[in-house]
This record gives structure tokens, C-alpha cells and sequence, in this order.
């Protein structure tokens, strides 16, 4: 049904309110084109599908016209269809066209990194060597993309940006609620200089003029007002007259809000004293506020006042002010100071508290407690350490591999052969028991053994310890791979990293659903071939009494490259017979 | 614990000046060879065992092949030791290069060890000629109980209640080097004494056989026996008991002596007699080895310079008494403190402030011996600190010249004295000096001459 | 025996797990005789307990049915007379080997044929049990004699049991104790080559089998602390191949499961040991097709 192009009868629309201009609309797999019907009209059209994002379309029964909207980076266009039948068919086209390009579009868009990531992969390049070695090799040669590279090295990424934890400026440590007034002096009336950053810190502070703003503002008063309502408040505070505060709230319930004790703090006061590690936790239910006991009232600038014990709500004291103020420091401040208006402020902080106050604090406190219920003191020491898990350096695999392969070959016994065992197992037990019964009997023999073997034994030994020390180098980690001239050996060990990364990238495209796969695997195997050819050489330039322990060690790495290139082949095969793709295919 | 390191390497070292023949007679024992090989540092083990079945020398190359650079110098000690026992017979072969082979004496006891065990030259007897044999429990609370009231007797005859029967003349060998006595007064610990006390059982222990040994040949028994029958004691089967007649006269004598250290246990039946090893006994030759087995600590230092010591014994209060005040003492707990007075008379006693940290890490209570440091640093730096304190001052013998006839002559004489290298001060402006003793003659020969 | 309740261990002290090799039927095949091998390695285990007080010594023995402790220097367990002509160790860890070699009779099922082919010994279970052992002693306090295991083989790896010896190696290796194999059978033991391999222990094949006490006391007596001064011999190359899940025989190259990392021979529909269904690579699409047609 999609026969490649459909021409179909619309109004193009620029806007959702413009009448629309009549006119055809030609849709082919690449682009679409808008004739309008009248010539001199300017809104023809002619767009390539690369540009367009996506598209939406009217739903059939709704009462809107048939609409197809195609999106683009600056607007969209829009298209009145005469029926939604042709709506459907114009809608096929587009999706089967878009999603082509999409591909294409979604490779050019990972391209563009932001330099950050940019950054983080150089550094890692500059950091490894080796994989910068292999980066040049695959990458810059076009065996591999950019970011077909950096997909299987993920984890790389990862590692390196959870690692750098950015610095984030915190709060000044100086008290908020001592904002200064400026008094011009000629009017009974003061001025706070308020910057968002001290708004914030406020209601960071006091959650209880947080949500009062939320609350009033715009709603019930402008934020003017508000302020000079708390301002008002905190003067009052100032005064430490307790009875005028309490007068003043029954007058004014907005400005009661701001007096009374902040009802927010309390409840994670109280919350507080719950989390207290139950080893300390002696009922310290009154938490912060020590005004219940006589002589800890210890208020703002240092006066002391006993008042009615029905106006303590009123009253605020120093430690409270500062231990708050403390706490609040030292939580630090988790949003970027440059929401300007006052509102969005409050509410990012809203989001904020709401994010962190369940998971990550219940999640901390639980740690910290299962920490300190264990005293150190009382517990015996839990020194049992494991080791990391080795996975071992790929090189080093690499050299132990190979050199068995060497070995295997010269003991000229490979392959496993099966030790045929004629008895039953009644007599072999027999033997086995008969065997243990005559030790039992006579002993160990004495002497255990000849003198002779034994010498010639240590002279094995010591002969096995000199020629590993001789021949291999200095160290005796050293392996049979080492024979080899260490060009060769370097050249060798380079196409094998490399041949592994090839493969991973080879295999891990299968099965090919997408164009973008198949043409990744063409490029791979090109390159496999690449490095056979290069192995083949190594192989042939080798001195003639290498050339033996060169194929050997060459020979895995061919196999392994064999069977990838074989699988590449059958694959296309198959591909090309096939008629009927299944869904997903290409 | 380096000092059961030092007192045991003695002890070999004294098996090790043993003459040739002597210490061929004594690797004739299996016992001997395995406490021998027991006590030699990991790679001379690993040698003797790779050479145990070699009848030809090996070159001292071929060895070398298997030294890795880092362990050369390992290897060295390793081959030192094992010449100097005897162990290694080392020679020189036709290419003029040391070789090396295990002494045949040796190699063949080791050998029969292996293949066929060590025999000892007495069976543990049946259980039901012996009666009432004590469990290890109470074995091992008995010997520590006879050590201390042996040790305590060693330090201060007076205070013991029940004195043991070792004879006043060995108690006096064993003293001569730890107790000082003047005219009447009653003896005083010297500064070894001291220090004798602060080491762990275990050192103590060799301390006391060695001198034991070293003593033997005034009381005219052959050293080589007397080792030879320390060490197969050691290796007999704790708890277990043997028959006494299975001893020669000599050795008998000797048992008896042991049973008072603590070492062997004796018991009469109706017919027989039998000895029974204790853990002091077979810690012998396992502490040649290495410093392991310990007993349990029992002191508890706090930062405020309090000393616990949950301890019944009064040894244990003696010890501590040395370098701390003891302020009270309950029946199993001995509180004291650390002061400044009590460790300068420590100090005076020869004792040093490295001595008794070490003593109170050693003997740290298991709850704190877990925690490191187990003594608090405060204190252990305070030690060290009032020690120093008492190093301010050097004394040194001199000469003071004064009333010099001229300049000239004042001048001449200290340059005299700077020659020799003794000024130790001159006042020019009313010529004076002070010269070292050693350079007085020089200088008094100068100024004759200057006459 | 030590048992002081807080050591100080000098730093040659070790324990030794040795597992033991007896497999009848590899046994009545093999050029050695049973009895030749094990009183060589009698004599060597002795040498260990000669060479310290405190050393310690545990033997498995590895059967083709079972494995079982046969000796354990701790014990105090004497189940043996002892015996005027052999030392303690010797006829208690004989008499224990001759009840274990019984018990794994029994267990041998009675109509069961090896059809002449040797049948390999449980080497993971021999491992496992020697694991469980020095885990024990790990856990036992902070003082312990530095663990090893020698592994004495001679009967071929048995490709069954790959999955659980690489555990047992990785558990190994995660507890630092290193696995020593001294393999006497004819070819190379991939097993044990990356058991010594993975955990940093020796692999030594000795050429010469009537002087394994000197190939055992020379190279394999060598304590952990000394191993750092010497050179010891280095077996060339690691026989890394694995074995597939689905058959357990050896293979140079199969099929992974992208999610468990289990090895196949063959290619499977979903994996059998987490069940991840793989996705339908091309060549099979057709296949599948018709199967769900029928379905």
C-alpha cells in the first residue's frame, strides 16, 4: 500500500487558527511538497523529512478536521486533509519515512557530545594508553564510530563522572534573621535590602514562612506585602515582649503565621529526637529547647524574661535560632542560586524537601545507626578481608594462552585421550585397598628412595629454574611469548587487543535489525580481513626458526577471526535469498 | 617477644660451640635433629628438607639458582646458620667451589625420623598402674604455680611459704647473675635481675636452663647429655606418664631438679614412680623456634596511668611493684599507678622505660591486647619521656685550671687541650678551663714545659 | 598440640589442606603403584608437621564417588592403635584412608559400568571441603597459620565439575590462599593449571615420578613467606579452555549467554541456567517461524 509517493488534496495551515491555504501535497520517501492552488500564493513548500522531528495527526471521531502536523526544529506545519482516509495513507508515508531518517538523524545527533563528555573521553584516552592506542587504530582509520567505540566502554564513562562530585558553595555560616534595616532617619519606617539569595535562605530556614508564602502569595497578598509581614513579625521578636506578640497575633492571623513557633520544625524536632541513636537516646524528647528547665531560657541578645506560660508559643530563643541555622549550613544548598523570582524559589526547595526527606535521609539514618549500635569497644575485631576478584589483564591472558599453545604442541600429545581401564570397579577398589594395607603392613620403605634420583631430581629442578631465568629474561614471570623479537612480540599483542575489540563489536551486532548494523558489520569485517592479512604477514616475515611458534601463536587468534568472517558470509547469503523481511528486519 | 629470640639463639649458639664430635654424638638423637631443624629460620628448613635425601655435595650456585634478588641476603643467614650448626658440611670441590651437604649423622637420624617417627626411649606407662593422674587443667596450673614460687624464691627467699627442695647451691647459680648481696644487707635484684623478671615465661625459662647447662660441667655432668635430655623431654606427650626407672642415675638427679621448675611432675605409686612433662616442658623446644605460645595477659593500662592487674599472684605484685605504685590489692585484681616516683625508681634499678612498655604490651589483659595500641600512647610516650628526663645531664671527669701565670700560657693550654681534643670550657676573660681527664697529663706536661 | 588461646604465629607457620588423589580405577591404569606414590607423600607430609610444631596438616582424600577428611593434625581424634614401627600420622591416616576407600566403594553403584573409561575424582569437592576448612580456621581469630592447599592429582579434570571447581578457585582466590598442584597424570590438568594460575599457587607436572618426595619437599614445602625469596618453578602457559554447561566438554569456542556468562556448545533458544531468552539472530528466523506455526 505504500507505493512510494501519495498526492493527496490539503490546506496548509501555518498557524492552527489560519484558514489554510487549498493547494496538493505531493509525499514521496524523501521529502514532501505543497502546491497551493494559487500560483502566486507563497506558501509553497518543498521540505526534506530529515528536518522534521515528528508528527501527530487528528483522531478520527474527534470533532477536529483531519490534521496531519509536521513538526519541525522551529514550528510545524500543519495540513487540513479532505477525508481521514487520506489523513491514514499520508500518515503511513510520513512515519515509514520519518523513522528512516530517524536512524540516520539519531547517529548525527550522538555525534554532537556536549563538551563535557568530549572532555571526559580525551582525559581517559590520555589516562590509558592503551586505549588510546586502540582508539587511533579502530576509530581513526573508520573501522570504528565515534561512539561504537565508546558504547562498549560505558562503564568507563560512568566510573569517571560519578567520581568527580562537583563543589557546590553552601549557605553563609551568619545569621539570616539579623538582616540589618537602613533607616533613612527622616520617617519612622525602615528598609530590608532583600536579595533572592537571602529569600532563600529564609525559607530554608523557617519551612513555615516557606509554605506560608506558598500559601499567600500571589493569592492573598503580593509579595510585598508578605515580607513586610514577616519583617513586622520579626521586629516584634526583637522586642522580646512576648505579651505584645501574643496581642498583636490575635489581631492579625496572617502575621500570627510568622510568630508563633514554627509548627514545621517541631515536627522534624520531634522527628529528630526519634532518629537519635537509640544508645544515646536517653528521652531526650524536648530536643533543642531546653525553656522548660528554669535558668535555660536563654533568649535573643542574652536578656532573660519569664513570662506567662501562656505566650511561650511566642517566644523564640537564641539556641534554637542558631542550632537551626546550623543545621540548615550544614545541609547545604542543593539548588543553583539563579531562579530570580521568589516563587519559583520556594517552589524548587518544596520539590526538594519532598525528594530527599523519605528515601535518601531514612536510608542514611538507618546506616548511621546500625553503625553506632556496634560499639567499638565491645565487638571483637572483624579483620577477615577478601581480596578483589582478579580478572587478569587481557595481555597477560593473552601470554599464558598462547604460550600453551606452543607447549601443547611440542609434548605431541594433544587432546585429551581417554585411559581405557580394563578392571571393574570391585578389583580396581581391591588394588587400591591392597595397596594401603601393604604400607600398613611393611612401612615406608627405607630409604624412601635412591640417592641418585634424588640428585637428578634437583638437578632438574634447578636446570628448569636457571633456563627460565636464562631464557626468558631477568624475571622469571616471563613466558614462552617472550622468545619472540619484541617487535614482533608488541605487533602481535596490538593485533590481538585489537582483534578482540573487532569482535566484540562484531558479534554484539547481531542479529541486524537496522541498516545502521549492517553497514557497521561491512565496515567490521573489512577490517577483520584487515588484520588477518596483517597476522598472515607477521606470520610469513618471521625467521624461519620462529616461524613454527609465530603460527602457533598466530593461529587462535586467525581461528577466532575465521569463524567471525564465515558467520559474515552465511549472514549476507541468507539476507539476499530472502524475500519477505519479518517485522524488525531489514 | 625478642628477648626469647635472643636467650634461645644463646642456647643454640651454645649448642653450636659445642665441638664436632660432640655435636655429632648429639644428632645422632632424632629428637635433637628436629628441635635442631625446628629452630632455623624458614628458607634453612626448606634447604635441609631438599637435601635431606642428597648423600653428594651441591653446589652453593646450584642453591643460589633458586634465590630470587630480594632474598639474598635471607639466603645468607640461611646457609650461616646451618654451618654453624653443623648442619651443613660445607666444603670445596675440584672447580675450587663451595659446596654443601647435610652432615651424614644428621641427614640419617632425620631420615629414620621421617620414615619411621621418633621413638621415644620410653613408652607413657598403662593407665592402670597409674593412678589419679592429673587432668591438664590442673598440670598446667600446678607447673606455672611451681615456676612462680620458684621464681619468687629466686628473688626473695624470705617471702616464700613453702619452699622448694632445689638445693641453696644452685639456687645460688642461678642468682649469681640477677641478685647482688652486700655485707649483711639483704640481697638486692641487680639491674638483670630486674629485667629478668619483666620477660615472659618462656625466656625466662631458657635463662634459667642455660645457666642450668652452662653450670653442669662444675657440677661435673657433660653438657651434650644435659641438652640431649632437655630437649627429649620436651618432647614427650603432656599429661602423659613415665615410668622414672626407665632413667639413668644422671638423668634421675636431673628430673628432680626439673620437677622443682615446674618442668615434670612427679608422683609416687605403690611400686613405681613417673614423671609427667607440663606445657613448660614441651614449650621448650617450641619456643626455640618461634616466640609463639604465651600466656594469657592480665594488665589493663588506662590513659589516666591506672594499672589493673587481674591477677592472683604475687609474683605478679612484685613485678609490678617495680616500676608502679600499688595501691590496693583485692583477691584477684591489683590496682596500681603509674607515676613518676615509682618509675624513677625503676629506673634507678637499672630497669628501662623500653623494658617495662614492652612488659605491660606483653602481658596486656586479651580485652585491650586486641586493640592497638594495646597501651595507651600517653602513657607509653610518658615512660619514654621521664626516662629521657633522666638523660639531661652527662657526667663527665675533668679538670678545672685556673690562676694562669700570662695570656699567652692560658692560650697555649687550651690549644693543647683542643689539640688532644678534651676542652670541654674555657672562660678567657679570667682564664679559666676545664680539660677531660684524659688530656690532663697532656696539658700538665705543657705547662711544665712552658716553666 | 598448640592451643594457646592467642598465638603470635612466626611467619613460616602454615596450614596445609592436601588433597589426595584415589581414584581406583586411575590407579590400577597408572605406571606408579599406589602404594610407592603414597608413601612418598607420607614421608613429605611428616617433613611438614617436622618443620613446625605449629604447622598444621589436613588431608582430604578425593575419591570418584566421595570425598572425605582422612587426617587433620588438630584432632585429637586417634582412631588408630598406635603402632610401635610408624609414626602416629602414618596409621591414622591409613586406617582412615582404608574406611574412606570402603565408604566409597559402598557408594558406587553396583550395576554401573565405566565401560572401561577411567571416571575422574571429585576435585571439586575436595576443594570445596578444603575451603570450608581454612574458612574455619579464618574465623577461628585474628591468629591463624597461613592456609594453602596441594592438590595431588592424577586422574583427568572431569569436565562435569567445571563450574564448580572455577567457583572454588574464585572463592580461593578471593581469600588469598593460594592452590598448589602437583599433577602425575599423563597430560596437563586444565583444572589445576588455573586453580595455580588464578590464585598465584605453583603447577608442576614432576617428570620423574620415583623421586616425587624431592619434587614435594623442594618446591612444594616452601612456605608463603619464603616463596618471596625464591624462584620457583613456572609452569609455561594455562590451559584455559572452558567447558559448556549444556554437554561439559571441553570447547575452544561456543556460545555465551550475554547475561550469566554461561558457556554453550550449541546454540540454544534460552539459556538454561538463567533462562534469558536470546534474541533470534537471522538464519534461525525461518526455523522459529514454522515452530510457532505449529504451535
Amino acid at each position: 500500500m505504500s507505493s512510494g509517493q501519495v498526492i493527496k488534496r490539503a490546506k496548509y495551515k501555518t498557524t492552527v487558527k489560519d484558514p489554510g491555504t487549498p493547494g496538493v501535497i505531493k509525499l514521496t520517501g524523501e521529502k514532501f511538497v505543497f502546491r497551493p492552488n494559487d500560483p502566486t500564493s507563497h506558501n509553497k513548500l518543498e521540505v526534506d523529512f530529515r528536518l522534521i522531528k515528528s508528527h501527530k495527526n487528528t483522531k478520527e471521531g474527534s470533532n477536529k478536521p483531519p490534521w496531519l502536523n509536521l513538526t519541525h526544529s522551529q514550528g510545524s506545519y500543519i495540513f487540513e486533509l479532505e477525508s481521514f482516509s487520506d489523513l491514514h495513507v499520508c500518515r503511513d508515508l510520513v512515519g515509514v519515512a520519518l523513522s528512516k531518517h530517524g536512524e540516520a538523524a539519531k547517529v548525527i545527533s550522538e555525534e554532537q557530545l556536549s563538551p563535557a563528555e568530549m572532555t571526559l573521553r580525551i582525559k581517559l584516552l590520555q589516562e590509558d594508553s592503551k586505549l588510546q592506542k586502540l582508539h587511533k587504530e579502530l576509530v581513526a582509520s573508520g573501522k570504528l564510530t565515534e561512539s561504537e567505540f565508546w558504547a562498549t566502554k560505558k562503564k568507563l564513562l560512568d566510573r569517571d563522572e560519578s567520581r568527580k562530585l562537583k563543589q557546590r558553595i553552601g549557605y553563609k555560616n551568619s545569621l539570616i534573621f539579623d538582616t540589618k534595616p537602613t533607616s533613612d532617619g527622616r520617617i519612622n519606617q525602615v528598609k530590608f535590602q532583600l536579595t533572592p539569595e537571602i529569600k532563600y535562605q529564609i525559607f530554608a530556614l523557617k519551612p513555615a514562612v516557606h509554605q506560608a508564602f506558598l500559601k499567600f502569595v500571589p493569592s492573598k497578598m503580593s509579595e510585598v506585602d508578605f515580607w513586610n509581614k514577616y519583617f513586622k513579625a520579626e521586629y516584634l521578636h526583637s522586642t522580646k515582649n512576648a505579651v505584645a506578640a501574643a496581642a498583636e497575633a490575635a489581631e492579625d492571623e496572617d502575621l500570627a503565621v510568622f510568630l508563633k513557633d514554627d509548627e514545621i520544625l517541631e515536627v522534624e524536632s520531634r522527628k529528630k529526637v526519634r532518629r537519635v541513636d537509640p544508645t544515646l537516646d536517653m528521652e531526650a524528647d524536648e530536643g533543642d529547647d531546653y525553656t522548660h528547665l528554669p535558668d535555660h531560657g536563654l533568649f535573643r541578645d542574652g536578656s532573660k524574661e519569664i513570662s506567662g506560660a501562656q505566650n511561650t508559643l511566642y517566644q523564640r530563643t537564641l539556641l534554637q535560632d542558631l542550632n537551626r541555622q546550623g543545621a540548615v549550613v550544614l545541609e547545604g544548598k542543593t539548588l543553583d542560586m539563579e531562579m530570580e523570582p521568589p516563587r519559583t524559589v520556594a517552589e524548587a526547595l518544596a520539590r526538594r524537601k519532598q525528594g530527599e526527606s523519605d528515601g535518601a535521609v531514612e536510608e542514611e539514618r538507618r546506616n548511621r545507626i546500625s553503625k553506632m549500635t556496634q560499639i567499638e569497644d565491645l565487638q571483637a575485631q572483624n579483620d577477615h578481608h577478601f581480596a578483589p576478584l582478579c580478572i587478569k589483564d587481557p595481555r597477560e591472558y593473552f601470554d599464558s594462552q598462547q604460550a600453551n599453545a606452543v607447549k601443547t604442541l611440542n609434548d605431541s600429545q594433544g587432546g585429551s585421550v581417554k585411559i581405557r581401564c580394563s578392571l571393574s570397579s570391585e578389583e580396581a577398589y581391591g588394588c587400591l585397598r591392597a595397596s594401603i594395607s601393604n604400607i600398613k603392613a611393611i612401612g615406608l620403605r627405607d630409604p624412601l628412595f635412591s640417592h641418585e634420583v634424588a640428585v637428578k631430581v634437583l638437578n632438574g629442578l634447578t636446570k628448569n629454574i636457571s633456563s627460565t631465568k636464562y631464557h626468558l629474561g631477568k624475571n622469571s614471570q616471563d613466558s614462552v611469548l617472550d622468545i619472540l623479537p619484541n617487535a614482533t612480540k608488541e605487533k602481535l599483542l596490538d593485533h590481538w587487543v585489537s582483534s578482540q575489540e573487532l569482535l566484540r563489536h562484531f558479534w554484539s551486532s547481531y542479529p541486524i535489525t537496522t541498516q545502521n548494523l549492517a553497514s557497521k558489520t561491512k565496515r567490521l569485517k573489512d577490517a577483520m580481513s584487515q588484520v588477518y592479512s596483517k597476522l598472515e604477514e607477521i606470520k610469513i616475515s618471521a625467521q624461519s626458526d620462529l616461524r613454527h611458534q609465530v603460527s602457533l601463536v598466530v593461529h587462535p587468534m586467525q581461528q577466532a577471526l575465521d569463524a567471525a568472517l564465515l558467520h559474515y558470509e552465511a549472514d549476507i547469503k541468507k539476507r539476499n535469498a530472502k524475500g519477505p523481511k519479518p517485522n524488525g528486519y531489514v | 617477644m625478642p628477648e626469647v629470640r635472643i636467650i634461645a639463639k644463646n642456647f643454640m649458639d651454645m649448642v653450636a660451640s659445642m665441638p664436632a664430635m660432640k655435636l655429632d654424638k648429639l644428632y645422632e638423637n632424632g629428637f635433637i635433629c628436629e628441635a635442631i631443624l625446628r629452630s632455623l629460620p624458614p628458607l634453612a628448613k626448606k634447604y635441609v628438607l631438599q637435601q635431606l635425601h642428597i648423600d653428594v655435595p651441591v653446589a652453593a650456585k646450584q642453591l643460589e639458582e633458586w634465590v630470587l634478588p630480594d632474598g639474598f641476603s635471607k639466603h645468607r643467614v640461611a646457609i650461616d646458620r646451618l654451618v654453624q650448626l653443623r648442619v651443613f658440611v660445607e666444603a670445596v670441590d675440584r672447580k675450587n667451589e663451595k659446596t654443601y651437604k647435610v652432615t651424614p649423622t644428621f641427614q640419617r637420624s632425620l631420615q629414620k625420623l621421617l620414615v619411621h617417627g621418633g621413638t621415644l626411649p620410653r613408652e607413657p606407662m598403662a593407665s592402670n598402674i597409674t593412678v589419679r593422674l592429673p587432668t591438664l587443667e590442673d598440670l598446667e596450673a600446678w607447673a606455672l604455680e611451681q615456676w612462680e614460687c620458684f621464681l619468687l624464691q629466686l628473688i626473695s627467699s624470705s617471702q616464700v611459704e613453702k619452699p622448694s627442695n632445689i638445693s641453696s647451691s644452685l639456687m645460688k647459680v642461678f642468682q649469681r647473675r640477677l641478685l647482688s648481696q652486700r655485707d649483711r644487707d639483704a640481697p638486692k635484684l641487680t639491674e638483670s635481675g630486674f629485667q629478668f623478671l619483666l620477660m615472659n615465661t618462656n625466656a625466662q625459662l631458657w635463662y634459667i636452663i642455660r645457666e642450668y647447662i652452662s653450670n653442669s660441667e662444675e657440677r661435673g655432668v657433660d653438657a651434650a647429655d644435659l641438652i640431649s635430655f632437655m630437649l627429649e623431654i620436651s618432647f614427650h606427650v603432656i599429661g602423659e606418664a613415665y615410668n622414672v626407672n626407665t632413667l639413668t642415675n644422671f638423668q634421675r638427679n636431673i628430673i628432680k631438679d626439673l620437677a622443682d621448675l615446674g618442668l615434670v611432675k612427679l608422683q609416687q605409686g605403690r611400686k613405681e614412680s613417673w614423671f609427667i612433662p607440663t606445657k613448660l616442658a614441651t614449650n621448650l623446644s617450641v619456643s626455640l623456634a618461634d616466640s609463639s605460645s604465651r600466656k594469657e595477659g592480665f594488665v589493663v593500662v588506662e590513659t589516666n596511668f591506672r594499672v589493673y592487674a587481674y591477677s592472683t599472684s604475687k609474683l605478679h605484685c612484685e613485678i609490678l611493684r617495680l616500676f608502679s605504685r600499688v595501691e590496693y590489692q583485692l583477691p584477684n585484681l591489683i590496682v596500681g599507678a603509674i607515676t613518676k616516683e615509682s618509675l624513677y625508681n625503676a629506673f634507678d634499678n637499672g630497669i628501662t622505660a623500653e623494658q617495662i612498655i614492652s612488659f605491660l604490651q606483653q602481658n596486656a589483659h586479651p580485652r585491650v591486647a586486641q586493640r592497638a595500641p594495646s597501651v595507651p600512647e600517653n602513657v607509653t610516650d610518658q615512660i619514654r619521656l621521664w626516662e629521657s628526663d633522666l638523660n639531661r645531664v652527662e657526667m663527665t671527669e675533668s679538670y678545672y685550671y685556673d690562676e694562669f701565670p700570662s695570656r699567652d700560657i692560658f692560650e697555649g693550654a687550651c690549644d693543647c687541650a683542643r689539640e688532644w681534643n678534651g676542652l670541654l670550657w674555657e672562660d678567657s676573660k679570667k682564664m679559666h678551663m676545664v680539660v677531660k681527664t684524659e688530656v690532663h697529663p697532656y696539658v700538665r706536661d705543657y705547662l711544665r714545659r712552658q716553666k | 598440640m598448640p592451643s594457646a588461646p592467642s598465638k603470635l604465629y612466626a611467619d613460616d607457620v602454615s596450614l596445609l589442606v592436601v588433597t589426595l588423589d584415589t581414584n581406583p580405577f586411575f590407579w590400577s591404569t597408572f605406571s606408579v603403584s599406589f602404594s610407592d606414590f603414597l608413601s612418598q607423600v607420607l614421608a613429605f607430609l611428616n617433613s611438614i608437621l617436622l618443620l613446625s610444631q605449629l604447622n598444621q596438616l589436613v588431608v582430604i582424600a578425593t575419591g570418584c564417588n566421595s570425598c572425605g577428611y582422612v587426617y587433620d593434625s588438630a584432632s585429637s581424634k586417634n582412631h588408630a592403635p598406635p603402632t610401635a614401627s610408624m609414626p602416629a600420622l602414618y596409621s591414622n591416616l591409613l586406617h582412615n584412608l582404608e574406611q574412606f576407600v570402603a565408604r566409597d566403594q559402598k557408594l558406587s553403584k553396583p550395576d554401573h559400568d565405566t565401560q572401561g573409561i577411567v571416571p575422574a575424582s571429585l576435585l571439586s569437592g575436595a576443594l570445596s571441603m578444603a575451603l570450608c576448612y581454612i574458612q574455619r580456621a579464618f574465623r577461628s581469630g585474628s591468629m591463624h597459620p597461613q592456609p594453602r592447599i596441594l592438590c595431588l592429582q592424577g586422574s583427568a579434570d572431569g569436565p562435569e565439575q567445571y563450574v564448580a571447581i572455577m567457583n572454588a578457585i574464585f572463592s580461593a582466590q578471593r581469600s588469598t590462599v593460594p592452590i598448589d598442584s602437583c599433577y602425575i597424570g599423563s597430560n596437563n590438568s586444565a583444572f589445576l593449571q588455573q586453580a595455580s594460575y588464578i590464585t598465584g599457587g605453583i603447577y608442576y607436572k614432576p617428570p620423574q615420578l620415583d623421586g616425587l618426595f624431592q619434587y614435594l619437599s623442594t618446591v612444594f614445602a616452601t612456605d608463603l613467606h619464603s616463596r618471596a625469596f625464591l624462584r620457583l618453578p613456572k609452569s609455561l602457559g594455562v590451559d584455559f579452555r572452558a567447558s559448556c554447561f549444556c554437554h561439559k566438554q571441553t570447547i575452544d569456542m561456543g556460545y555465551v549467554c550475554s547475561v550469566c556468562l554461561s558457556i554453550f556448545c550449541e546454540r540454544h533458544d534460552k539459556c538454561s541456567t538463567c533462562g534469558s531468552v536470546f534474541g533470534q539472530a537471522k538464519q534461525d528466523v525461518t526455523s522459529a517461524n514454522s515452530k510457532k506455526r505449529k504451535a
